[in-house]
């Protein structure tokens, strides 16, 4: 019991002394994790509409694509995006092996299934009435999208927020494709899992802290965003 | 009539929902400027019809011509034109100033928008200061349906699609709306065409009413339909028992259809029964109610037979020679031969 009294006690000290190891790692999370939620609702959203709103052969077939997508492990993706991306792999002259970029197209790939199967459940059960509602007000097909998205902007936020959840407390990608470099690729979630394997149980609850706390903040806006 | 006094003629139009026909339209022509009532049981096919006239939809086959000029959905020339107000009228989720200009920004319209919104709110009996600035949440089944009326007002439209306006307000709303569609009319010479079950509400303001049932469009009003099962009577008629023991004869149709339509012009009311034999259907009912056809001066007058409801046109002096009034026992009278199958 004391051990992890005494992580909340260094969580305080590492986060108000300005511990570089620590802050390194949560910029590192917050800088990836955000970058690969941008990058997936830039995927994920329009074909979420897609899928969502127009009927068409092969429907379902992407449908059910997306949703086994949603339960892929982080460690295929890590696997995945690895051998696409060393040395050896088709993209290697890149050089996006051990960099944040390479962690952030890892999550992306995580963060797009849940963007796109939340945009399109939202999308589908669209009151019927608003379509008709805004064209027999006049409204041409851009006007349409554009009110139908507005509409449905808390359902896409959640997905957003969901989203985000997921690749903030992912491991196995960042640990394959960033390899857990000090300074460099470390996350909060990689770091916990080298502090916990150290025996250091107190740095792990500390970072833990850390992400948690990030969470709820990106929580806390949403919901000021969602009331405003 | 030339096509120019026309707003709408559907030619040849059919609906289908997957494999079942909805709509079956042979010719349906609607003036510039008339108010349609449109009366039918749920599912005969009256917001279909609706949602074709307003263009939200193609036909399965068929032509709709607007103004003389044969269109399609999202066509340029016809969008800004003709507004519908659904049954359950959708608000977004903004503020009632930002339903009620949607359309007006949609079309470019800039300008005194808080005037404009104002005018449209009064048209429908609600206050700008006290309703402009409420969410769609804050708002009251009767006041939600006000201000989507409001919304399709604000742009003027030639054509004005009421769907069951009145369905789910007080007395007072359905008098606003009433008073706010006849302004329309006068003011703009906007056409309507409203559907509803409140058929003195729908007598009391349109011109003329078409009845709708299993999607056939009857440009006389109100017909009397009679659904199976039938049993056989003989070589060529097909029988109905009713609760009380009364017998409706009819001829058998040609094909197998199962719905009979007795027209208002066949059937006759009396105050006795014929005595003797007669090959004549007697029915005796009681008058549930009497309407004033407001174009025609005539009274529709209502009588129950059972679980059955028939319909009679009659004039004035034909109620004050029989002394009619509602809960007054009849006898309707029609031949078994007076009937169409569909």
């Amino acid at each position: 019991m004391d051990f992890i009294v005494a992580g909340f006690i260094k969580a305080v000290k590492l986060l108000v002394n300005g511990d570089t190891a620590t802050w390194t790692a949560v910029w590192a999370t917050l800088k990836v994790s955000t970058g690969s939620m941008f990058l997936s609702i830039g995927a994920g959203l329009p074909c979420g509409f897609f899928l969502g709103y127009f009927d068409f052969k092969g429907k379902k077939f992407l449908r059910t694509i997306l949703d086994t997508m949603l339960a892929l492990p982080t460690v295929f993706i890590g696997l995945a995006v690895y051998a696409f991306i060393s040395r050896q792999g088709p993209l290697g002259d890149f050089g996006l092996l051990f960099t944040l970029t390479g962690i952030a197209i890892g999550q992306t790939i995580l963060a797009f299934p849940i963007v796109a199967a939340i945009t399109a459940s939202t999308i589908e059960n669209i009151d019927q009435d608003l379509k008709l509602t805004i064209i027999t007000l006049g409204a041409g097909k851009r006007h349409i999208i554009a009110t139908c998205l507005w509409e449905v902007r808390y359902g896409i936020l959640a997905a957003a927020v969901t989203a985000y959840g997921r690749v903030l407390t992912e491991v196995g990608i960042s640990m394959m494709v960033g390899g857990n470099i000090k300074y460099h690729t470390r996350t909060i979630t990689t770091a916990i899992a080298l502090e916990t394997n150290k025996g250091q149980f107190a740095d792990g609850i500390a970072l833990g802290l850390v992400l948690i706390i990030i969470a709820f903040i990106v929580n806390l806006s949403l919901s000021f965003l969602r009331k405003q | 009539m030339t096509k120019n006094h026309l707003a709408y003629r559907l030619k040849s139009v059919q609906h289908y929902y997957g494999s079942t026909k909805v709509l079956d339209i042979d010719d349906l022509k609607i003036e510039k400027g008339s108010i349609t009532g449109l009366i039918g049981p749920n599912g005969s096919g009256k917001s279909t019809l609706l949602k074709l006239l307003a263009f939200a939809q193609k036909p399965s086959m068929g032509q709709i011509f607007y103004n003389g000029n044969m269109e399609l959905p999202f066509s340029l020339s016809i969008r800004s034109k003709i507004t519908l107000l659904t049954q359950k009228p959708y608000l977004l989720k903004r503020t009632v100033f930002e339903n009620i200009v949607y359309g007006l920004k949609i079309r470019k319209e800039k300008n005194d928008l808080e005037q404009k919104v104002s005018k449209a709110l009064l048209n429908v009996g609600l206050d700008y200061q006290k309703f402009a600035g409420r969410f769609w949440n804050e708002l009251s089944g009767g006041e939600a349906q006000r201000v989507a009326m409001a919304a399709r007002l604000i742009l003027k439209p030639e054509v004005l699609l009421l769907d069951e306006p009145v369905a789910n307000v007080d007395t007072e709303s359905a008098s606003l709306i009433r008073q706010a569609s006849l302004n329309a009319r006068k003011n703009w010479g906007t056409t309507l065409v409203i559907a509803s079950h409140d058929l003195q509400w729908l007598y009391s303001i349109s011109d003329q009413q078409l009845s709708i049932f299993k999607g056939n469009i009857f440009s006389t009003g109100i017909e009397n339909i009679i659904t199976g099962p039938f049993e056989k009577s003989g070589k060529k008629n097909l029988k109905k028992k009713l609760g009380d023991g009364q017998v409706i004869t009819l001829s058998a149709p040609a094909k197998a259809l199962c719905t009979a339509i007795i027209r208002k012009k066949d059937m006759s009311i009396h105050l006795e029964k014929h005595a003797g034999k007669s090959h004549f259907n007697q029915l005796a009912g009681i008058i549930s109610s009497m309407l004033l056809e407001k174009k025609s001066k005539t009274i529709m007058a209502s009588i129950s037979i059972q679980d059955l409801s028939f319909t009679l046109k009659l004039s004035p002096d034909k109620i004050g020679q029989l002394d009619l009034y509602p809960g007054k026992k009849v006898f309707l009278k029609f031949a078994p031969g007076d009937v169409d199958w569909i």
